[in-house]
């Protein structure tokens, strides 16, 4: 009895599936007692495509360009690691060169990301004029890559066995340019995050975690790293070019809002430094080689660090030219738990800023695994289905 | 023929048409400046027109639940109170339609009414987000107007008189008192922005948290008409603040100037900061604004007493 006159008592503010806040559809639910939120729940997968089931229909090179699409933000990245993937199952190794350009559009990704991930933090706090600006000067790397690769935005600059777009000494020089500017607009960033006090009162000390809480619950990427855990597969598993251009992991001890934002901004430095060097010392020579049609029986695990942590792939062939499973585990599923965890005890206003704090992507997370056995209700023949579908709109 | 002029005075000039209109042009100025500011094109001068025109000829939804004669009500009486509060401004740098010894608290209470309206309007709707939008915004007057209302008082006390259009004449004809009281001068332009629910004292309408806040079920009809109360209230803010501290409004052209330089104030004050929460807004007013506004408050009382003033 008491315990439905305080469930009565509750007051619960639902942010989604459709919501201002959002750009892509989830659904959380706050339970607030005034301002205060006392309980936090969150519910995905209205943005489920099918896209491992899809990939399993396609050939190996089709299915790298569907990957590409569990992503609108990090599409290079998620192309990257199926054809790193693909290409250690098929006992293929791309070019020096390749591996490099790999790391270059990786790393010009990483930029277009947290700058976008930037403005839409900004945008949470009601700080418009910085959405504004970091939006504008995003541009700059969307042209680059453009420029690059011929895409703005799934870039598909892969093909299984190495990449497709080369890097010539005008377009080095355009990217060289480029990285002058977004350096120094980074280092605005950085000023107008750490000292706008407005700002500051906003991330400073919300959603506070520790390396103890990150450890257990597994935060990744630069949620992790902002609460101290010194953890990057671009450090611990090199690919790609990495393993010839080592990158220094950021790190921030506060585990709150403020330290998420200073790490993603120093990252920008990290990267551009990184993109500097490589188109230095480009090593010369093919930027692809042959790749089977068919790829020999084995399964096998890739990881790269997406710009929102590490994306996981377990790719199984069967010796066909299609892959027998594929099990993408991309890094916002594991970094939902710490907005959860972090949320209780905060106040309503900072709920928008504490889930894009770990820069969400909805339609990544998205996975659905449904067991249905034969006797079930729910169990139901092609044929039957292909009737219910026809009467349905009848 | 004193009918026929209080009837112009009252639909025409200076209230109705030719305040909503004025309400218009500078809710576009204002959208303008800080479209600019944010490195936006911004609309075209007829956007808040084209708007209002719109909602006007949309369906109003009434939500269930609702007090449908305090649904349809609110949103006419905070236009009418606005348009009241409009006959005692010297607008356009003209004398009030109407003045009488005090009538700096009607007109401030009445611009209250507005803000009250939309609270109640949020407060009347089972919507989550409405009713913690009324409680935001209600929170948020009580934290800005006392501070809003001695900021007021100060020049108010300089001139000896309660009577707006006294004290437009007093300021007219002395020091410009951004300059005596500047204290007030920056108190009452942020409250200014607290009661216009201006960035970043936007948190009781903030859209990544609550949607539209109080006025989330309107639609239609009443959402204009709260639109237009909003825009009458910050000309008619406008006018108050550049006619007691910008050294009064004596003629159409210094009207138009010095609200146009408060308006670029408050425009690039909108695009400088993030947004406050609610209890930060509560914390502001109460712990700075209310004091710093009664410290200078007795610094004039005490002048004024001992002759100075």
């Amino acid at each position: 009895m008491e315990e439905q006159v305080q469930a009565k008592n509750k007051f619960v503010v639902p942010i989604g599936p459709q919501h201002p806040a959002l750009k892509e559809p989830g659904h959380f639910e706050f339970t607030v007692d005034g301002e205060i939120v006392v309980g936090a729940t969150v519910r995905l997968g209205y943005a489920h495509r099918g896209i491992e089931k899809g990939c399993e229909d396609r050939n190996w090179a089709q299915g790298m360009y569907l990957v590409e699409r569990v992503c609108g933000i990090c599409s290079h990245i998620h192309a990257m690691t199926f054809a790193l993937g693909a290409e250690k199952l098929a006992n293929v190794t791309a070019p020096p060169r390749a591996q490099a350009i790999r790391l270059l559009v990786g790393e010009l990704e990483r930029i277009h990301s947290h700058m976008l991930w930037l403005g839409v933090q900004a945008h949470e706090g009601g700080f418009d004029t910085l959405f504004m600006y970091t939006w504008r000067d995003r541009e700059t790397v969307m042209d680059l890559l453009e420029m690059l690769t011929g895409n703005r935005v799934n870039y598909s600059a892969n093909v299984l066995g190495g990449v497709k777009c080369d890097v010539t000494d005008p377009i080095a020089s355009e990217i060289l340019k480029g990285m002058d500017f977004l350096e120094q607009r980074a280092r605005y960033y950085l000023d107008i995050v750490s000292t706008d006090e407005t700002f500051l009162g906003r991330t400073r000390d919300v959603g506070t975690m520790t390396k103890e809480q990150a450890l257990r619950i597994g935060a990744i990427g630069p949620t992790g790293r902002a609460s101290g855990l010194e953890r990057d597969v671009r450090l611990n598993a090199p690919y790609a070019g990495y393993v010839d251009f080592p990158i220094k992991v950021v790190t921030e001890q506060g585990g709150d809002l403020l330290a998420r934002t200073l790490v993603r901004v120093k990252e920008l430095f990290e990267s551009i430094r990184l993109i500097r060097e490589v188109l230095d010392k480009l090593p010369p020579g093919e930027i692809s080689v042959r790749m089977p049609r068919r790829v020999p029986e084995g399964a096998v695990v890739s990881r790269v660090e997406a710009p929102r942590g590490e994306v996981l792939y377990y790719m199984k062939s069967a010796g066909s030219d299609k892959p027998e499973r594929i099990k993408i585990r991309t890094p916002s599923i594991c970094n939902w738990a710490t907005v959860m965890a972090t949320a209780v005890g905060h106040k309503l206003a900072d709920m928008p800023m504490l889930l894009a704090g770990i820069d969400p992507c909805f339609s990544c997370s998205d996975r659905s695994v449904k067991i249905v056995r034969r006797d079930d209700e729910q169990y139901m023949t092609w044929e039957a289905l292909r009737q219910y579908g026809n009467g349905f709109y009848r | 023929m004193s009918e026929l002029s209080s009837l112009l005075a009252l639909m025409i000039f200076p209230g109705g048409l030719a305040l909503l209109a004025a309400g218009l042009l500078y809710e576009w100025a204002d959208r303008k400046l800080v479209a600019q500011l944010q490195n936006r094109l911004g609309p075209r001068w007829f956007q808040p027109l084209a708007d209002t025109f719109k909602l006007l000829a949309k369906e109003e939804i009434v939500p269930q639940g609702v007090h449908k004669g305090l649904f349809w009500g609110l949103p006419v009486v905070a236009v009418a109170a606005a348009l009241t509060a409009a006959l005692y401004v010297p607008l356009a740098g003209l004398n009030p339609a109407a003045a009488f010894r005090g009538d700096l608290i009607v007109a401030l209470y009445m611009l209250s009414l507005l803000t009250l309206c939309l609270g109640l309007a949020g407060a009347n709707t089972y919507n989550r987000f409405s009713v913690i939008g009324a409680t935001r915004t209600l929170t948020q007057l009580f934290s800005y107007e006392a501070p809003f209302m001695l900021s007021l008082l100060g020049p108010a006390l300089v001139a000896g008189t309660w009577q707006i259009s006294s004290i437009n004449q007093y300021a007219a004809g002395n020091t410009w008192m951004i300059l005596t009281q500047p204290v007030g001068f920056v108190v009452a332009l942020v409250g200014l922005m607290g009661k216009l629910e201006l960035p970043p004292f936007d948190a009781p309408e903030a859209e990544t948290e609550i949607v539209s806040g109080a006025l989330t079920e309107y639609s239609g009809r009443g959402l204009a008409l709260f639109h237009l109360g909003k825009d009458i209230e910050l000309v008619i803010g406008l006018t108050l603040v550049s006619a007691f501290y910008l050294g009064g409004l004596t003629n159409p052209l210094a009207f138009l100037l010095k609200t146009l330089a408060l308006l670029l104030i408050l425009a690039v004050l909108q695009s400088l900061f993030a947004r406050l929460r609610i209890d930060q807004t509560v914390g502001l007013w109460w712990r700075v604004g209310a004091l710093l506004a009664l410290v200078q408050l007795l610094l004039v009382i005490v002048l004024k007493g001992t002759g100075v003033l």
